[in-house]
């Protein structure tokens, strides 16, 4: 489904059906899946619509810009690396426009969204709450429900530390399609109590293709964070 | 040569050096208000609103500008002891008409450094609630939540109890739900512990607690503790009170009304008398 697709027309996969029908010099957009439907009227008729994964904090609203992954803890050798594949799910944008010109036209999911607090009431962040499992190789997915984030964590303290959560910025998220969809990251782990993290901007293999990313559309003045400083703990 | 041209009087003691000193230090005076003024709109750029901030910004440069000028003032030899006391005369005239706004414009500025709220938080302050709209230099508009705009002398929001709904990222709340003693504690229990975990904005982390609070007079009370982000937690709170109140239903479970048990001494009578119109008996 993730794709480029000229006015108009009509595609539908895995329950989730998106057509875009002209009529005159605007067009009406509709997608329909098995959580919802949405209308919209487009004020063009020609050029092409953009679906593709987006970061996963638009639904049912935004509320936070931070993406928390909580799984079973692991434990880590002082001063080693370790690359795990964790699963996220998979919010779908569709955008209209070119290049840097594009805008949201909208947004959904067949993973059903769960919020979180990292950290304390007065000084923590809300997140999008993501329950997964760990893998120790790429485990299947289905492209439209979920993608794989590869995980590299690297202990750099001299103890035994164990891992349970790995909080990343969503401005800095660089998700890639093909024939999967995923996602590579980073974590440095420097004591039980803190660690930074940071998103890969590479894709994790040959031939995916980078999604466009919500988070330029809105021109923010806000910059881009880099890496988040994860300061209330890497554990439970 | 040039110097000696410089110094020559030409108005009263005022020479040509007095002017270009005071003129260079018109200019750097100049220069640092609006480095300053650059420097502040930076730093306030999120904490006050726009038309405020310029305000502040103005007065800010302005005393900036005064003091300059008046450090410049030894260079055409005015008699400063005349000057303190007819300035020290305006100023004792001028401090006793403007201390309440002197007053609100200190608290102002107390409330943009120490920041209890922020334009958009939803607080109570004195026996005001509601949405601050903007935060200004001498006082703050509250757009109440009946939609009334409210104007609050920044001094009386010092001095007064702020409560910010919004501060914290996340906030509880909780409800206390009764059930019939003939209905199943456990499966209510369930229920709503399922519902809790499928709602988005019931936050994962703390949380949510369910138990049994007491065995009260006429219903068994159910606790339920919620967590959920500040910017939403008011539509949760709605939407899952109703939502819980529907389940229990659907699934059978009671939720009574107040009520009590009369036990009759042997051999006492009751009558029993019907009021017309009436729903049943009296």
């Amino acid at each position: 489904m993730f794709g480029r697709y000229p006015i108009p027309f009509k595609v539908e996969e895995s329950g989730i059906r998106i057509s875009v029908e002209t009529s005159g010099t605007f067009s009406t957009y509709v997608r329909q899946t098995p959580t919802g439907r949405a209308e919209k009227k487009l004020g063009f008729a020609d050029g092409d619509l953009l679906v593709n994964p987006v970061e996963p904090v638009h639904l049912p609203q935004e509320v936070t810009g931070m993406v928390e992954f909580h799984f079973l803890p692991i434990a880590i050798r002082p001063l080693s690396e370790i690359r795990v594949h964790l699963l996220f799910p998979v919010e779908i944008g569709v955008f209209s426009g070119t290049e840097d010109t594009y805008a949201l036209v909208d947004v959904f999911s067949l993973a059903r969204p769960k919020y979180s607090l990292y950290g304390t009431p007065e000084r923590g962040v809300i997140t999008r709450h993501i329950e997964t499992e760990v893998y120790g190789d790429v485990p299947p997915t289905r492209p439209l429900h979920e993608g794989v984030f590869s995980l590299t964590i690297n202990n750099t303290s001299r103890d035994w530390v164990w891992v349970s959560r790995a909080v990343f910025e969503s401005s800095s998220l660089r998700i890639f399609w093909g024939t999967r969809v995923a996602m590579s990251g980073e974590m440095m782990v420097f004591s039980r109590q803190v660690g930074e993290t940071w998103v890969n901007k590479m894709p994790p293999e040959d031939g995916m293709t980078e999604a466009v990313r919500v988070y330029p559309t809105r021109k923010s003045l806000i910059p881009e964070k880099p890496s988040y400083l994860m300061e209330y703990g890497v554990g439970d | 040569m040039v110097f000696e041209s410089l110094s020559v009087p030409i108005l009263g003691e005022l020479t040509l050096l007095d002017l270009l000193v005071f003129g260079i230090a018109i200019i750097v005076v100049l220069v640092i208000s609006r480095i300053v003024g650059v420097y502040l709109k930076k730093a306030l750029s999120d904490r006050v609103d726009p038309t405020e901030r310029e305000k502040l910004i103005k007065v800010i440069q302005a005393a900036i500008i005064i003091i300059g000028v008046y450090a410049a003032f030894p260079r055409f030899d005015i008699n400063l002891a005349d000057m303190v006391v007819v300035g020290g005369t305006i100023g004792l005239v001028v401090a006793f008409a403007s201390q309440r706004i002197v007053s609100n414009l200190g608290s102002g500025l107390f409330l943009i450094a120490e920041r209890p709220m922020k334009p958009g938080d939803n607080v109570n302050i004195g026996s005001f609630s509601g949405t601050v709209d903007q935060i200004r230099v001498l006082s703050t508009i509250i757009k109440t939540y009946e939609g009334v705009y409210v104007r609050v002398p920044n001094e009386k929001i010092f001095t007064s109890e702020i409560t910010n709904y919004v501060a914290n990222v996340a906030r509880r709340f909780e409800y206390t739900i009764g059930i019939s003693y003939r209905s199943d504690a456990e499966a209510a229990l369930r229920i709503i512990r399922d519902l809790l975990s499928s709602h988005p904005f019931v936050l994962a982390h703390p949380a949510p607690s369910v138990f049994v609070d007491a065995l009260s007079d006429s219903s068994v009370s159910i606790r339920v503790f919620i967590w959920a982000p500040s910017r939403v937690w008011w539509s949760v709170r709605t939407e899952m009170l109703w939502t819980i109140k529907t389940a229990l239903e659907e699934a059978g479970i009671e939720i009574p009304y107040p009520q009590r048990v009369v036990t009759l001494a042997p051999g006492a009578k009751i009558e029993v008398s019907h009021v017309p119109g009436g729903e049943g008996p009296a």
